[in-house]
C-alpha cells in the first residue's frame, strides 16, 4: 500500500497503457530496424575484414614492370624484374620490414590418386604463411625454414585441390606429381573467404619451398615480391624506399612509376574501410528514422495525454504538486511506453540475428551471402542504440511534459 | 492570518475586458469560519481562488500568514497550497484512476513526507471520515457524500491551518451535505481556519461570518 511518485505514476500508467499498444509497435518495428541494419552494417564490415584478410593483412606486394623515364643515357622501356636476391638487397636496407617472402608461380600439370589437373604452383618461403593468412587445417602445416632451405619435396595445398584431387579424404602425407616429379602433402588450407587474389582464390593454389619449385620452373626472375611492415602506417615510406634502393641496383628513376608496380593492401583495406563503414552509418541512419517514426508517435501520445488529463494535472497542481512532479511523471510515461516496445524490439532483433548466424556459410562459391550471413550485434551497437533512444526519449517526452507543467491550475481545473 | 487590500482581478478576452474582482479588502482572522455569499458572476470563485494561492490578482495585495504571496514562484505557490491550504471542491475533485487511500496519500507524497509518516497520518484520516473499509475504492464506487468525505480527508492530509471550501455540499443530497457540515464545523471547533463559497443560507449559516459580494465588491 505504500505509494511511491513512481509507483503512483506506474499505476497511472497501466490505466491506459492499451491505447498506446499501436505506438508501441512502432517503436518495436524501429528498434528491430535499427538493430537489424546496425547489425548487418557492422557484420558487413567485419565480413569486409575478414574477406579482405583472406589475401593477406598489412601487406605490400611488389612487381617488377617496365621504366617510362630515360636514367643516365639509358632509354626508356627497359624491363625491371625482381630477383630472389632482391629479398635479402631490402631486408638488410629497410629496418621497417617485418617480414619479407618471394613468390614465383606457373601453371603447371599436377596428377595424384589418378587424377589429373592444371593449377597454379607457387614457390616461397615460410613467411609467406603469416603474411598470406596460410591456416593449415588440423594434422597439417605450411612450408617451415627447413623445408626451404634443404629443398624438401613437399606441398601445401588449397581446400579445393585437396577435393579435386583425393575427394573426401585426408591428403596429408600423400603424393602430387608436379612435372613428373614427386611432392608429399604437408597440409591443406583451412577454409576461409578471400575476396582479393592474384592467381585465383587460394584454395585453387599449391605452394613448395622456394628451391625445390625452382627444379619444375627455372626462370631466374621472380614474379613478386610479398612485404610486411612493422607498422601499417609504415606502408607508404616502404614503398619509397624499395623504389630507391631498386632504382639504384636496376639504374631507373626512383619516381618512374612505371618501373615497379605495388599492391598495397594497407591503403586498399582503409579505403574499403571507409565505404563499408559508410554503410554502416548510413544504415543506422535508416533505421534511426524509422524509430523516429515511433517516437513521434510516443510524442503525439503524449500531447493526447496531456491534454486528456488536463483536469488530473489541475488537481494535482491545486494539492500542491510541484511543476517537476509533473513534467517527471510525463518523463516516466514516456519512458515506460518506449521501454515496452523497445524491449521486444531488442529481443526480437537478438535472435533473427541468433538465427542468421547459424546458416553456414559457402567457402567454395564466395558471394554476397558472406557478408549478409555474419550480422554482429556488438556492445558498440547497443551503446549506439541507447545513445540514439536516449535521445528519442528526451525529445517526445519533454516537449509534452512542459506543456503539461505549466498548465493554469484554475482552467485545468474547469476543463470538462 | 489572510489579509487582503485593494484585491483587483482583471480578466482580459481579445477586446472584451472584466473586471471580476474590484477592490476586495478583508481581512480573516485565525480560527474564523467565514462564508462567502454572492449571486453568479459575483466574484466569489475568483476570491476564492485567490485566497487559495490557485491565482493571483491583477493589483492589490495578499498576505498570507504575514507573507507577501505577490512575489512567489509557481512552485513556492504550490508549497503554500500543499501544506498551508487545503481544499474542497464542489465536484470533489478526486483522481478517478487512484483508490481512496491514494488519493487521500499524494499531497502527502507531493510534500515528501515518509511513507512511515504518510500510512499513519490515511489511515487516521480514513478512520475519521469513516471511510477506512472503502480505502480501495476508486472515486467512481463511492457516492457523492462519500466522495466529498474523501476529498475533505485529503484536504487535511498535511493538517493545514485554512480550509478552502467551494460550495462543499452543492452537488450533494441535504443528509450528506449535513454531515459534511457537521465534519467542518468540528474542524472549525478544533481550530481550523475555514473560508466556504455557498449561495445557500441555511449552508452559510453554519458560519460565523458571511461576507457578501456584489459585481466583485464586498457588500458593507
Amino acid at each position: 500500500m505504500n505509494l511511491t511518485l513512481p509507483r503512483f505514476f506506474w499505476s497511472e500508467y497501466r490505466k491506459r497503457r492499451k491505447k498506446a499498444s499501436l505506438i508501441t509497435f512502432a517503436l518495436f518495428w524501429g528498434t528491430l530496424s535499427i538493430l537489424l541494419l546496425m547489425a548487418f552494417g557492422q557484420g558487413m564490415t567485419i565480413q569486409f575484414k575478414v574477406a579482405f584478410s583472406g589475401l593477406g593483412e598489412t601487406l605490400i606486394m611488389v612487381y617488377g614492370g617496365q621504366t617510362s623515364l630515360e636514367f643516365e643515357g639509358l632509354p626508356k622501356g627497359r624491363p625491371i624484374s625482381l630477383y630472389p636476391e632482391d629479398v635479402d638487397y631490402l631486408k638488410d636496407r629497410i629496418p621497417e620490414i617485418l617480414r619479407i617472402a618471394p613468390e614465383s608461380y606457373n601453371y603447371l600439370q599436377v596428377s595424384a590418386n589418378g587424377k589429373e589437373i592444371n593449377r597454379s604452383v607457387h614457390g616461397t618461403t615460410a613467411e609467406f604463411a603469416l603474411m598470406r593468412t596460410q591456416v593449415p587445417q588440423l594434422g597439417g602445416r605450411f612450408l617451415n625454414a627447413d623445408d626451404v632451405a634443404e629443398g624438401r619435396k613437399v606441398a601445401f595445398i588449397g581446400w579445393k585441390v585437396a577435393g579435386d584431387l583425393f575427394g573426401g579424404g585426408d591428403p596429408v602425407g600423400k603424393q602430387i606429381i608436379i612435372n613428373r616429379i614427386p611432392f608429399t602433402v604437408i597440409g591443406v588450407l583451412q577454409k576461409k573467404i578471400q575476396d582479393s587474389m592474384y592467381q585465383g582464390p587460394d584454395a585453387d593454389q599449391i605452394y613448395l619451398p622456394f628451391y625445390a619449385y625452382r627444379q619444375i620452373d627455372n626462370r631466374r626472375r621472380i614474379n613478386q615480391i610479398h612485404i610486411q611492415p612493422h607498422e601499417a602506417a609504415q606502408s607508404k615510406l616502404i614503398e619509397a624506399r624499395v623504389r630507391t634502393l631498386l632504382g639504384r641496383k636496376n639504374r631507373f628513376v626512383p619516381d618512374d612509376r612505371y618501373a615497379l608496380s605495388f599492391w598495397n593492401t594497407i591503403e586498399d583495406a582503409k579505403e574499403g574501410m571507409a565505404i563499408f563503414k559508410g554503410i554502416e552509418i548510413f544504415l543506422g541512419i535508416i533505421g534511426a528514422l524509422t524509430l523516429l517514426i515511433g517516437a513521434v508517435g510516443v510524442t503525439n501520445l503524449m500531447y493526447a495525454v496531456a491534454k486528456e488529463r488536463t483536469k488530473e494535472i489541475g488537481i494535482k497542481l491545486a494539492i500542491g504538486a510541484r511543476r517537476r512532479v509533473i513534467v517527471e511523471q510525463f518523463f516516466l510515461e514516456t519512458l515506460f511506453v518506449f521501454a515496452k516496445g523497445t524491449f521486444w524490439g531488442f529481443i526480437v532483433a537478438f535472435n533473427i540475428v541468433h538465427l542468421i548466424r547459424l546458416a553456414p556459410i559457402n567457402y567454395d562459391s564466395f558471394g554476397i551471402e558472406a557478408y549478409l550471413l555474419r550480422p554482429e550485434l556488438s556492445l558498440q551497437i547497443f551503446a549506439a542504440y541507447m545513445a540514439i533512444l536516449g535521445v528519442l526519449v528526451f525529445l517526445s517526452g519533454i516537449f509534452p511534459a512542459l506543456r503539461a507543467s505549466r498548465s493554469n491550475p484554475i482552467e485545468s481545473l474547469r476543463y470538462e | 492570518m489572510i489579509e487582503l487590500q485593494g484585491i483587483t482581478k482583471v480578466y482580459k478576452t481579445g477586446s472584451q475586458i472584466l473586471e471580476a474582482l474590484r477592490g476586495v479588502s478583508l481581512k480573516i482572522g485565525r480560527g474564523e469560519f467565514i462564508s462567502i455569499m454572492g449571486p453568479s458572476g459575483s466574484g466569489k470563485s475568483t476570491l476564492m481562488n485567490i485566497i487559495g494561492c490557485l491565482d493571483t490578482p491583477t493589483a492589490g495585495e495578499y498576505v498570507l500568514d504575514g507573507d507577501r504571496v505577490a512575489g512567489l514562484s509557481f512552485d513556492q505557490l504550490a508549497a503554500v497550497r500543499n501544506r498551508k491550504i487545503g481544499f474542497v471542491f464542489q465536484n470533489f475533485n478526486l483522481l478517478p484512476y487512484a483508490t481512496t487511500w491514494e488519493n487521500i496519500e499524494l499531497p502527502m507524497l507531493f510534500d515528501g513526507k515518509s511513507g512511515q509518516k504518510r500510512k499513519k497520518r490515511v489511515s487516521e484520516l480514513l478512520n475519521a471520515v469513516g471511510l477506512y473499509d472503502w480505502r480501495s475504492h476508486r472515486p467512481s464506487e463511492l457516492s457523492g457524500g462519500q466522495q466529498q468525505r474523501v476529498a475533505l480527508a485529503r484536504a487535511l492530509a498535511n493538517d493545514p491551518p485554512i480550509l478552502l471550501a467551494d460550495e462543499p455540499t452543492g452537488n450533494l443530497d441535504s443528509r450528506s451535505g449535513e454531515e459534511i457540515m457537521a465534519i467542518l464545523t468540528e474542524l472549525w471547533k478544533a481550530g481550523r481556519t475555514i473560508v466556504m463559497v455557498t449561495h445557500n443560507d441555511r449552508i452559510a449559516s453554519y458560519s460565523r461570518r458571511i461576507i457578501r459580494l456584489f459585481d466583485g465588491m464586498v457588500q458593507q
